[in-house]
């Protein structure tokens, strides 16, 4: 269902599998931070960027925050918002006969 | 050699009566003054400096204040060691801040700005001008800087690190925007720790001035968290915020601690583009002295690399006070000395290349 995510260890990597809106993505459990438990952490939505003291609540499901530090990633590129060229690791993902597969 | 931390003073606050309007007038001629009939209107911090907090040697020859004479300070400072600039910062009249009176505060601040501008910078091209403003007046301050911004001898605004809360707060916004708006730089010059200030140090007042003097760099470290994470570079980007002897070193490691925290709770300032150590190397400028003094010279200057002080340090002795920085025995990297010394603050203030003479008439030659 959308929203839902599993975190499965594949072959000894622990990976995350996330539904964001019916599209599945698929990131390393290990945040490029500090190594932290990634895919445990709070799926949310976040602050748009604004300009002058305006908060903007968007992209509600498309967040993930690691659960040790707090950093936020996008889940589709797993790139860090804070500055893309900080990126968690992802895998490409396949859908066939209504099973998800993760290649890795 | 630019100078800029250069304290010219009053020996009575009496000398600002011309620059009043007769409402205010009174506040000095009748008014109750904290410190006899010659005294400047403000409330002082809760801890007193034990010897005073002038060089004795700078007291003139007539009794007066240190920095009140400005043969004196030709001969202690401008022609000793062959400055080209000093920056003016006045003494008692950024503690026009803790009054709780926002409308006395500023009537104080403009005629101690017209006083400046009378009294000191037409004597000597020597001398450029802070503009005293009352940050707890921000239409008050931002009129001023409106009135005076553009005058030839003026190349700041000038508040005190005391104030009641950290400058990046919204209250505050209409003096740096007028201040972006004359292109002027800001500085906030240590002190005005009392009245309606703030706490000077996180955990309440010191007991000791030399504990205090020690920890007040704290003020310092408030002011470049708040005006980074309210945006103040963002919304005026041409915007530049001195801190004048509030400490150098520290400035590293809070950086490091503000970048850790943003990357982390992004979301609470959402107009932030940047890192909070990028917003600092382009808008954070620091004074000198008190420059810090360890034991081993390595650790200053990795300290003073951290913050790239090359290009974000501003030489300044303080004279006349008693914690006075020797530009001849400061601990500047000899390779910066040029920069520090000179050119951060020529391209900070736009200050044209002086021929010196000496004789204070000198021609600019740009």
């Amino acid at each position: 269902m959308p929203g839902d995510r599993i975190v499965r260890d594949l072959d000894g990597l622990s990976v995350g599998i996330f539904n964001v809106h019916g599209r599945f993505y698929a990131l390393h459990n290990r945040c490029p931070h500090r190594g932290g438990a990634l895919c445990r952490g709070p799926v949310t939505g976040t602050a748009l960027p604004t300009s002058d003291f305006e908060f903007v609540y968007g992209r509600e499901g498309e967040i993930l925050r690691c659960a040790w530090h707090g950093w936020e990633f996008d889940i589709a590129t797993g790139h860090s918002l804070v500055d893309p060229r900080i990126r968690a690791k992802t895998y490409p993902v396949e859908v066939a006969d209504g099973d998800v597969y993760v290649v890795i | 050699m630019i100078d800029c931390d250069v304290h010219n003073s009053w020996s009575t606050s009496a000398v600002l009566l011309p620059y009043l309007d007769p409402y205010f007038r009174d506040f000095l001629e009748r008014g109750e003054l904290p410190g006899g009939r010659d005294s400047f209107p403000h409330a002082h911090r809760p801890w007193l400096h034990p010897e005073g907090y002038m060089r004795t040697d700078a007291i003139p020859g007539d009794g007066g204040a240190p920095g009140s004479d400005y043969d004196l300070l030709c001969e202690q400072l401008l022609d000793r060691y062959d400055v080209e600039y000093a920056i003016l910062t006045g003494d008692e009249a950024v503690e026009a801040s803790t009054l709780a009176n926002p409308y006395l505060a500023s009537a104080l601040a403009r005629a101690s700005n017209d006083w400046t501008l009378e009294e000191w910078t037409p004597r000597d091209p020597r001398l450029k001008a802070s503009l005293v403003v009352a940050p707890q007046d921000p239409p008050g301050a931002a009129a001023e800087i409106r009135r005076l911004g553009d005058h030839p001898d003026v190349v700041q605004v000038l508040v005190s690190s005391g104030s009641e809360r950290p400058y990046g707060d919204p209250f505050y916004h209409p003096i740096w925007e007028a201040a972006a708006e004359v292109g002027l730089p800001v500085a906030a010059h240590l002190g005005a720790q009392g009245g309606i200030n703030a706490n000077p140090t996180g955990c309440g007042p010191p007991t000791f001035f030399w504990e205090g003097h020690a920890l007040l760099c704290e003020t310092g470290m408030g002011h470049v968290a708040s005006l980074i994470a309210h945006g103040v570079f963002e919304k005026f980007p041409n915007l530049r915020f001195t801190l004048i002897e509030c400490g150098v070193a520290w400035l590293g490691p809070i950086l490091w601690r503000l970048d850790a925290d943003y990357k982390a709770l992004r979301k609470e300032t959402p107009w932030l583009k940047r890192l909070p150590s990028e917003y600092a190397a382009d808008h954070i400028r620091l004074t000198t002295q008190p420059l810090e003094q360890p034991k081993d010279d390595a650790h200053l200057r990795a300290a003073l690399e951290a913050i790239d002080g090359e290009r974000t340090l501003l030489f300044a002795t303080d004279y006349p006070h008693w914690d006075f920085d020797d530009p001849e025995l400061v601990r500047i990297p000899r390779e910066w000395r040029e920069r520090v010394f000179s050119e951060n603050a020529r391209e900070l203030y736009g200050l044209p290349v002086r021929r010196d003479d000496r004789a204070g008439a000198a021609q600019p030659v740009v």
